[in-house]
C-alpha cells in the first residue's frame, strides 16, 4: 500500500469536519456560546488593555516629579515662593508651575480639563503626544483663544473658528476662540483636555498671582527621585510630592483591579460555560458512541479516534474563539465598548467619550485561548478516549 | 486445512459475580479453517453476536484462549489487538452500522482512512468494490437514501475494502428478502472462492440451510451443541 504520512492526518481532520457537519445545530449552539463567553472576556483583554496603553502614553508626558500642596488632605494651591526651596536642593533642575483646573459644564454634564499654558510652553508644539489634528497653536501673546480635545469639540459641537463659552467663579460667560484641535497618540490625555493661555486660566479661576495649581519638577538623576521627594517632604510637609512611577503603579493597579473585577463579574457565565463544555463532552451523545464503536470496529485504532476527536474540538473552539476575540475587538475599538466601558471607566471623570486606539493584546490573548480553548479540547478528547478503549462491540450496543 | 480461527474454552461474563451476571458465550471451543463458509445458528439470546465478536476481536473473552492463524490474541494489547482486527477481519453488522450522512463511497473508505493511504488509490480501491456489488449508480447517495439491500451491499464492501482474509457477518440477510439473501449468499461463496473465510450468525433457515454453506454450528444458551450439523 503506498502509505502517505499526511493523507492519514489529513483524511481524518477532513473526516472532522465532515462529522462537525453532520451535528451542524448542535456545533452551531456550541460555537455561539463558546464565542459569547470569549467575546465578553477578550472585550474585557482589550479594554484594560487599552486604556493601560493610553494611561502610558499620558505618563510620557508627565514631569518626573509634581509637587501639590495638601490641606485636610485635599489637593490645594500651591504657593509659588514652594519652587524656590525646591530650587535650592541638590540635583533638582527647573522648577516650572502648572495651572490647570476641572471645569464642569452644566449645559453638557461634562467634566473638562483646563490647562494653561505660558508663552514659552508654546514654543515646542510639535512634541509628543500634543499634536494638532487642525488649527494652529496659541500663539505668544495671544489671548481669549484655546486648543480643544476630541472629546470637548464633540460635546460643544466646536471646531476652528467657533467660540468656546465658559463660567468664571463671579458668575460670568468669558469666551474663547477654538484656534486648534488636538490629535494625539493617547485620547486619555487630550480628550476631555481644554488648553488656555495662562493669564485667561488664572483669570476664569481666579487664581492668586502667587499661587499655582502645582510644581513640575526636574530632576537631574531619575534614581534620585525618591531620595528628592523625601527632602522636599522634610523641608515642606504640607506637600505631597508625587512620582513618575507612583503614577504608573497606580494606573496599573487601578486597571488591574477594574479588569479583575469584570472578570469576577463574569466568571458566571465563564463557569457556565465550562459546565456546559464538560456535560458536552462528558455525555457523548448516543450517535456519537456508536460512530466511535463503528471506527474501532472497522479497524481504527484508539489514537485515530483522539485525533479525530482533538480535530473537533480544536475546530470548534478556535472558530469560536476567533469569532469571539474578532467581535470583542470591533466592539471595543469600534463600537466603544458600550457594554463594559462604563464599568471599567468606573467614576471617572472623563465624560466625553474617548476613543480608544486599536490594539492586540498579545500576553492577554493568550492566556484567554488557553484557558478556553484548551479546557474544552480536553473535555472533549477524554470521554471519547474512554470510550475509544473499551470494546467496540459493547460500545455500539450500549449507544 | 489450516485453521484460521480456534476457540478454546472461551466464555465471556458480563457483570461477573453481580445479581446482573450475564454468560452470553459459555466454554466454547471451535475451529474454522480457512476458505470456509460457517454458520452460527441458534434463535436470539443464544450468544452468536457475542461469539462472532469474540472471533473478531471486538470483545475480550473473560477465560479461554482465542487463536487467529494460530496466534493467541486474548491477551493482546489493545493497540495490536486493534491491528490484528484490522488486517484480519472485514464485519457486516447485524445493523450494518454505517455512518449517517456520508456518501457511499465515503462509508466504503472510512476503514482506509487512517492507513494513510493516499486518497486516489483509496478511491480506485473503493469504487472496483463499489462497482463488484452493483452501487456504481449510488456510490456518491448518502446511506440513509438507499434501500435495505443496497445498504447491505455499502456495508459488504467496507468489509472488503481493506481485502481481510475473513468476513464476520452478523444477521446479514434480515433486511433483504429472498433474493437479494441468494444474491448475497453468492457473493460470500464467491469469496470463498478468493480463499477468504466467511463466518456468519445468523437465525435465517435461507441462509444455514444454503447448500453453499459449508458447516453449521448450533448454539443455545452460550454453549455450541453437540458436533456440526452436517
Amino acid at each position: 500500500m503506498d502509505a502517505q504520512p499526511f493523507a492519514r492526518h489529513l483524511k481524518i481532520l477532513e473526516f472532522a469536519l465532515s462529522s462537525m457537519l453532520r451535528r451542524r445545530v448542535k456545533n452551531a449552539g456550541l460555537i455561539v456560546v463558546f464565542s459569547a463567553v470569549v467575546f465578553l472576556l477578550s472585550s474585557i483583554v482589550f479594554l484594560t488593555g487599552a486604556f493601560r496603553t493610553e494611561a502610558l502614553a499620558t505618563l510620557q508626558a508627565s514631569p518626573q516629579l509634581l509637587v501639590q500642596r495638601t490641606m485636610a488632605g485635599r489637593h490645594a494651591l500651591i504657593p509659588l515662593d514652594y519652587s524656590e526651596v525646591i530650587a535650592q536642593l541638590p540635583g533638582v533642575g527647573t522648577v516650572t508651575p502648572r495651572y490647570w483646573g476641572y471645569y464642569y459644564d452644566i449645559y453638557t454634564g461634562a467634566n473638562y480639563t483646563l490647562l494653561g499654558i505660558t508663552d514659552d510652553g508654546l514654543e515646542a508644539p510639535g512634541s509628543a503626544p500634543l499634536r494638532l489634528v487642525e488649527g494652529a497653536f496659541i500663539a505668544p501673546g495671544q489671548r481669549n483663544v484655546c486648543l480643544i480635545g476630541a472629546g470637548v469639540a464633540r460635546m460643544r459641537g466646536a471646531r476652528v473658528g467657533s467660540i468656546v463659552s465658559l463660567r468664571n467663579t463671579r458668575g460670568w460667560m468669558s469666551e474663547y476662540e477654538v484656534v486648534g484641535l488636538f490629535k494625539s497618540a493617547s485620547q486619555l490625555l487630550t480628550n476631555d483636555l481644554i488648553l488656555l493661555p495662562e493669564a485667561d486660566l488664572k483669570a476664569l479661576f481666579a487664581m492668586p498671582d502667587d499661587q499655582a495649581t502645582d510644581l513640575m519638577i526636574e530632576v537631574y538623576n531619575p534614581l534620585e527621585v525618591d531620595n528628592i521627594s523625601r527632602k522636599i517632604l522634610e523641608r515642606l510637609p504640607d506637600t505631597r510630592p508625587i512620582s513618575h512611577a507612583e503614577i504608573l503603579r497606580t494606573y496599573e493597579t487601578l486597571f488591574n483591579w477594574r479588569g479583575g473585577l469584570l472578570l469576577a463579574m463574569f466568571l458566571g457565565a465563564v463557569a457556565a460555560f465550562m459546565i456546559l463544555a464538560w456535560d458536552k463532552a462528558t455525555g457523548l451523545s448516543a450517535d456519537e458512541r456508536r460512530e466511535i464503536g463503528i471506527l474501532k470496529a472497522i479497524g481504527w485504532e484508539t489514537s485515530d479516534i483522539l485525533e479525530l476527536k482533538f480535530w473537533e474540538g480544536a475546530v470548534l473552539a478556535l472558530v469560536a474563539f476567533l469569532a469571539g476575540v474578532t467581535a470583542g475587538y470591533a466592539h471595543v475599538f469600534y463600537l466603544g465598548a458600550g457594554l463594559l466601558a462604563p464599568i471599567l471607566q468606573g467614576w471617572s471623570t472623563l465624560f466625553p467619550a474617548i476613543d480608544l486606539a486599536p490594539r492586540i493584546e498579545p500576553y492577554g490573548l493568550a492566556v484567554l485561548l488557553l484557558f478556553t480553548v484548551a479546557p474544552y479540547i480536553v473535555a472533549t478528547i477524554v470521554p471519547a478516549w474512554k470510550a475509544a478503549i473499551t470494546d467496540p462491540d459493547r460500545v455500539m450496543r450500549s449507544a | 486445512m489450516s485453521e484460521m480461527v480456534s476457540l478454546r474454552d472461551v466464555s465471556r461474563v458480563y457483570n461477573q459475580g453481580r445479581p446482573n451476571e450475564v454468560r452470553p458465550v459459555e466454554a466454547v471451543s471451535l475451529d474454522i479453517g480457512v476458505g470456509e463458509i460457517a454458520v452460527l445458528k441458534g434463535p436470539s439470546g443464544s450468544g452468536k453476536t457475542t461469539l462472532l465478536a469474540l472471533i473478531g476481536c471486538m470483545v475480550r473473552p473473560t477465560s479461554g484462549r482465542i487463536l487467529i492463524s494460530g496466534r493467541d490474541v486474548a491477551k493482546l494489547p489493545e493497540r495490536f489487538l486493534t491491528g490484528v482486527r484490522r488486517d484480519t477481519f472485514g464485519f457486516v453488522f447485524q445493523h450494518l452500522h454505517l455512518i449517517p450522512g456520508i456518501s457511499v463511497l465515503e462509508n466504503v473508505m472510512l476503514p482506509l482512512y487512517p492507513l494513510g493511504i493516499s486518497f486516489s488509490a483509496a478511491k480506485r480501491r473503493a469504487v472496483v468494490l463499489i462497482e463488484q456489488l452493483d452501487l456504481a449508480h449510488r456510490r456518491r447517495f448518502t446511506v440513509e437514501t438507499l434501500s435495505g439491500g443496497e445498504r447491505q451491499r455499502v456495508a459488504i464492501a467496507r468489509a472488503l475494502i481493506n481485502a481481510p482474509q475473513a468476513i464476520l457477518a452478523d444477521e446479514p440477510t434480515a433486511h433483504l428478502d429472498g433474493d437479494l439473501s441468494g444474491e448475497l449468499m453468492r457473493i460470500f461463496a464467491d469469496l470463498r472462492g478468493q480463499g477468504k473465510t466467511v463466518v456468519i450468525a445468523t437465525h435465517d433457515p435461507l441462509v444455514y440451510d444454503n447448500p453453499l454453506i459449508d458447516r453449521v454450528m448450533t448454539m443455545r444458551d452460550g454453549r455450541i451443541l453437540g458436533g456440526d450439523d452436517e
